[in-house]
């Protein structure tokens, strides 16, 4: 029988290394061992994640890397989930992302889910070509911190600030932050349209969003 | 030598030799279509797109409204896809159509029919070449523009899919599905010569390197690539989006002419690495000075271009279709009285 340390040093591994088999195995062989479920998944998983959001930002992986990591992590949290005992006591922050309406161009998006789930954050996805009023919908509906909206062509860039338009519209701005991101969003533009960040790429949110979640959980009241 | 035309000053700055040229060659072989130009020839997207004779005015447009020295088909990076069976979302007037639904389940399902150019909208493309070449003489350049084989496999396949088989699979398998496709463009390409085009653009936007690693570009791309290059006889300008730089190295040694860049790019530093090997064209960012710049903003973007030593002068990437003509127009105007570095 594998030592506790081995098998979350094996599972780091396989996640890092993209391995959905090895993944598989060594989350069996934690459930066997009876580790603790909710820990590896949290803990170890997320710490898996960061080391390739290093190597992503060292660009010493690329997408597809990045992708295969988060299939085999998949896998194992698949596998595990059954076995947690879930810790109510910290309230995770609460992320609503999608890509705005008449744009398809997601991977940008679903890498920083990949991300910000690593981390631990509550991330809510609406997908791709999102109906503008659909963020603030869901916003409202899931209390989020934080919205995150991407957009890959210049032409439906403009739909990010009709989104802000609408919080303010709707005196809930000051509820929660928002991110945009984007080849075609500068960080210029974003500032100008009165998003609070554009984070130059998925690993760099991870950074971004804890720092405004911290900034809005000290300046903001009352939550929704 | 003769008169020089936009056609022969299109195809010296292209093939590297614009110093034969009197001054840089300015039209855009990545898109033209503005909602502008679909007004003022009454040619609107989505109709646009599928319909010979708006399609041919709104192409026309190119030259007839914005003055840009060439024209350039089709509107969309859809045509293979369709052609292979994906549905699409048409898009409205000022959005491009894009594919909604993959085709295939696995590499190896991926099969293309003999006469696939006689398929879908490839017929339509050609058929608005030939009636520019008949209307328009030997005065201007036309583009055949080819949606290149990563960007079609992600399309048909499903993007990230086939991202995750760049790793888990052999690369043999991968390369041989990327010269499945590119034996479709070298046919459409083939076709559009044949018509009346006389430069060809392979648009690649998915083989970025914000998602691929130099390695991959120069191991499976360049092969890809050369292929292709070896079975045109025409200048190739390749347009890949974002951030290139890395890409730099070897992309010369695909065999095209000319590297469409992105604004990321420096052209400075660009024209630096590929020397004499590859012209470098593009410099006039689509966003910040096109959208939703002013004239001023384009022709000093377009002047700063010109002093880097760019070949061609282009927008950096598709033209917004939101683009305020007399934007576009200032980048022609810069051309125009500008001469090269």
């Amino acid at each position: 029988m594998a030592t506790k340390e081995e098998i979350i040093n094996g599972l780091k591994t396989a996640i890092v290394n993209g391995d959905e088999e090895a993944a598989a195995k060594w989350a069996k062989e934690a459930i066997a061992a009876g580790l603790d479920a909710y820990e590896l998944v949290t803990k170890y998983g997320g710490e898996a994640m960061a080391i390739v959001n290093q190597k992503y930002e060292k660009k010493e992986y690329f997408v597809p890397e990045v992708l295969c990591a988060a299939n085999a992590l998949n896998v194992a949290v698949d596998i595990l989930t059954p076995y947690m005992k879930v810790d109510k006591t910290t309230v995770p922050a609460t992320v609503v992302l999608g890509v705005v309406e008449g744009d398809i161009h997601d991977i940008g998006k679903n890498l920083v889910k990949i991300m910000l789930s690593a981390a631990g954050f509550n991330v809510i996805d609406l997908g791709k070509d999102v109906p503008l009023q659909k963020f603030l919908e869901k916003a409202k509906e899931v209390k989020a911190d934080v919205v995150g909206m991407s957009a890959l062509m210049s032409t439906t860039m403009p739909g990010m600030k009709k989104v802000i338009s609408m919080f303010q519209e709707a005196g809930v701005r000051n509820k929660v932050k928002v991110i945009v991101g984007g080849g075609p969003v500068t960080e210029e533009w974003a500032l100008s349209i009165g998003a609070d960040a554009r984070p130059h790429d998925a690993s760099a949110a991870v950074g971004v969003v804890k720092q405004l979640v911290e900034k809005l959980r000290s300046e903001r009241g009352e939550s929704w | 030598m003769g008169e020089m035309t936009p056609k022969k000053r299109a195809l010296l700055c292209l093939t590297g030799n614009k110093k034969k040229a009197d001054r840089v060659s300015c039209f855009d072989v990545l898109t033209t279509a503005t909602v502008d130009q679909m007004m003022a020839v009454n040619a609107p997207f989505p109709e646009a797109n599928r319909d010979p004779e708006l399609c041919f005015r709104l192409a026309a447009a190119a030259w007839e409204i914005i003055g840009l020295e060439g024209f350039k088909l089709p509107f969309d990076l859809c045509i293979e896809a369709e052609a292979l069976g994906c549905k699409l979302n048409w898009g409205r007037i000022d959005r491009q159509p894009s594919v909604e639904t993959h085709v295939f389940n696995d590499l190896k399902d991926l099969k293309i029919p003999e006469n696939i150019i006689e398929k879908g909208r490839f017929p339509l493309k050609h058929s608005v070449e030939e009636r520019l070449r008949r209307v328009y003489g030997d005065y201007l350049p036309i583009a055949n523009q080819v949606t290149g084989p990563f960007t079609v496999a992600g399309h048909i396949f499903g993007i990230e899919k086939f991202l995750i088989w760049t790793k888990k699979r052999p690369l043999e398998e991968i390369k041989e599905a990327l010269m499945l496709i590119a034996d479709m463009n070298v046919a459409d390409c083939k076709e559009a010569l044949r018509r009346g085009a006389d430069v060809i653009c392979i648009a690649d936007p998915s083989a970025t390197s914000d998602i691929l690693s130099p390695q991959f570009f120069r191991d499976v791309m360049v092969p890809v690539y050369q292929s292709m290059a070896k079975r045109l006889g025409a200048p190739i300008v390749l347009h890949i989006c974002g951030n290139a730089t890395s890409y730099l190295p070897y992309v010369a040694d695909t065999g095209f002419d000319a590297f469409s860049v992105d604004t990321q790019v420096n052209i400075a530093f660009a024209k630096q690495v590929l020397g004499d090997r590859m012209a470098v064209v593009g410099g006039v960012p689509t966003v910040s000075a096109l959208l939703f710049g002013t004239p001023q903003v384009v022709k000093k973007a377009a002047v700063d271009a010109i002093a880097m030593g760019v070949d061609a002068l282009m927008p950096s990437c598709g033209i917004p279709p939101r683009t305020p003509t007399e934007n576009f127009k200032a980048m022609v105007e810069a051309a125009r009285c500008m001469v090269y570095v």
